[in-house]
C-alpha cells in the first residue's frame, strides 16, 4: 500500500556539451539499472541540440511540484545517487517543520484537564459555595 | 517514649492489604482484560515505543519523523519493538519496562527518505580573520504507523 511520489524524471541535456560528459555516461549505461529498480517512475530522456542551457535532472512529484537539479560536471554515480535521493522523496518543500510527529487523533483515553483524577464533589459543588 | 513531631513520618501511614486477596483481585483483573481483548472490546490502540533514542506515543495512520538512515528501502514494512506502553479507551497496560513481544504488534512503513531543511554550521572568531561556513543538510526518514495490535496471553 505505498505508493511512490514520484512521477517522472526528465533528463535534459545536448549531446555535444563538454559539462554533460556524466549524463551521457549515465545514459549509457546505468539508466536501464535504474529504470529497472524503479518500476513505477517515468523516466525521460530528452537530448537537445546545440548550444543550450546546463543540463538539468527535473522531477515531477504528484502532488505538482517541480525540483531541477543540476547534473553539469557530475561523475555517473553521482548522478544515479541523486536520482535515487529524489526518488524517494516526496513533493512537499524543504523547510523547517515544527513537529517530527503529526496524528489526526492526539487523544484515546480523553484530553487531560485540571478536573481529572479529583474527586467529583470538586465539580458539583465548586470551590467557594460554602459561606464564609 | 514521649510522642515528637519526628517520630512518625508527616505522610499518612498506608496499610497494605492481604497478599493472597491482593493475588486474587489481580488474577480476577487479568481476567477481565484478557476476556476484553479476545471480545475485540477496544477502540483506538495508542502505544508509547522507544525508536532512535527518542520514546513516540504513537496510534495507528500517524507520521513520524526521524533524524538518521534506516537501512530499509521506502515501502518497507517494519516491526517496531521495545513498546514500554498499550492502552486504549478502558485498559492500559504497563510494560517493566518493556512489554513483551507476543502481547504487542506494532508495524510501520517507510514512506520517504528525505534530506533536511538546508542549515548553516558557520564558525567565527572576531579579530582572527577566521570564519568558516558549511551547510549541512541531514538525512531523515518519515515512517507511518499501519497497525497496532495486541494479543489475549497475559497472566
Amino acid at each position: 500500500r505505498y505508493v511512490r511520489q514520484l512521477q517522472r524524471l526528465q533528463l535534459l541535456f545536448s549531446p555535444t556539451a563538454a559539462d554533460a560528459r556524466g549524463a551521457r555516461q549515465f545514459v549509457e549505461e546505468a539508466a536501464q539499472d535504474f529504470a529497472r529498480q524503479h518500476p513505477d517512475v517515468v523516466l525521460y530522456v530528452s537530448p537537445r541540440s546545440g548550444p543550450g542551457p546546463a543540463p538539468v535532472l527535473r522531477a515531477e512529484y504528484l502532488n505538482g511540484t517541480v525540483r531541477d537539479e543540476l547534473i553539469a560536471s557530475k561523475t555517473s554515480e553521482e548522478i544515479v545517487q541523486l536520482a535515487t535521493k529524489l526518488a524517494n522523496q516526496s513533493g512537499l518543500d524543504i523547510i523547517r517543520i515544527r513537529k517530527p510527529f503529526h496524528t489526526d487523533y492526539p487523544s484515546v483515553q480523553g484530553q487531560w484537564h485540571p478536573l481529572t483524577n479529583k474527586p467529583s464533589i470538586l465539580t458539583v459543588q465548586g470551590p467557594r459555595l460554602q459561606p464564609q | 517514649v514521649a510522642k515528637t513531631s519526628l517520630t512518625s513520618p508527616p505522610w499518612p501511614e498506608v496499610k497494605l492489604p492481604d497478599p493472597a486477596e491482593e493475588a486474587k483481585y489481580h488474577a480476577e483483573v487479568v481476567q477481565k482484560v484478557n476476556g476484553l481483548i479476545s471480545a475485540g472490546r477496544y477502540g483506538r490502540l495508542f502505544a508509547v515505543v522507544h525508536f532512535a533514542s527518542k520514546q513516540w506515543k504513537i496510534t495507528s495512520e500517524d507520521l513520524i519523523m526521524m533524524d538518521n538512515v534506516l537501512e530499509a528501502e521506502c515501502g518497507d514494512r517494519i516491526r517496531m519493538e521495545k513498546v514500554l506502553l498499550v492502552g486504549a479507551d478502558d485498559f492500559t497496560l504497563i510494560g517493566r519496562p518493556l512489554l513483551g513481544k507476543e502481547l504487542v504488534r506494532v508495524e510501520a512503513t517507510v514512506i520517504e527518505k528525505t534530506e533536511s531543511w538546508p542549515k548553516v554550521n558557520m564558525r567565527f572568531w572576531r579579530r582572527h580573520n577566521y570564519q568558516r561556513k558549511k551547510i549541512i543538510a541531514n538525512p531523515q526518514t518519515v515512517l507511518r504507523i499501519n497497525t497496532i495490535e495486541i494479543y489475549p496471553c497475559l497472566s
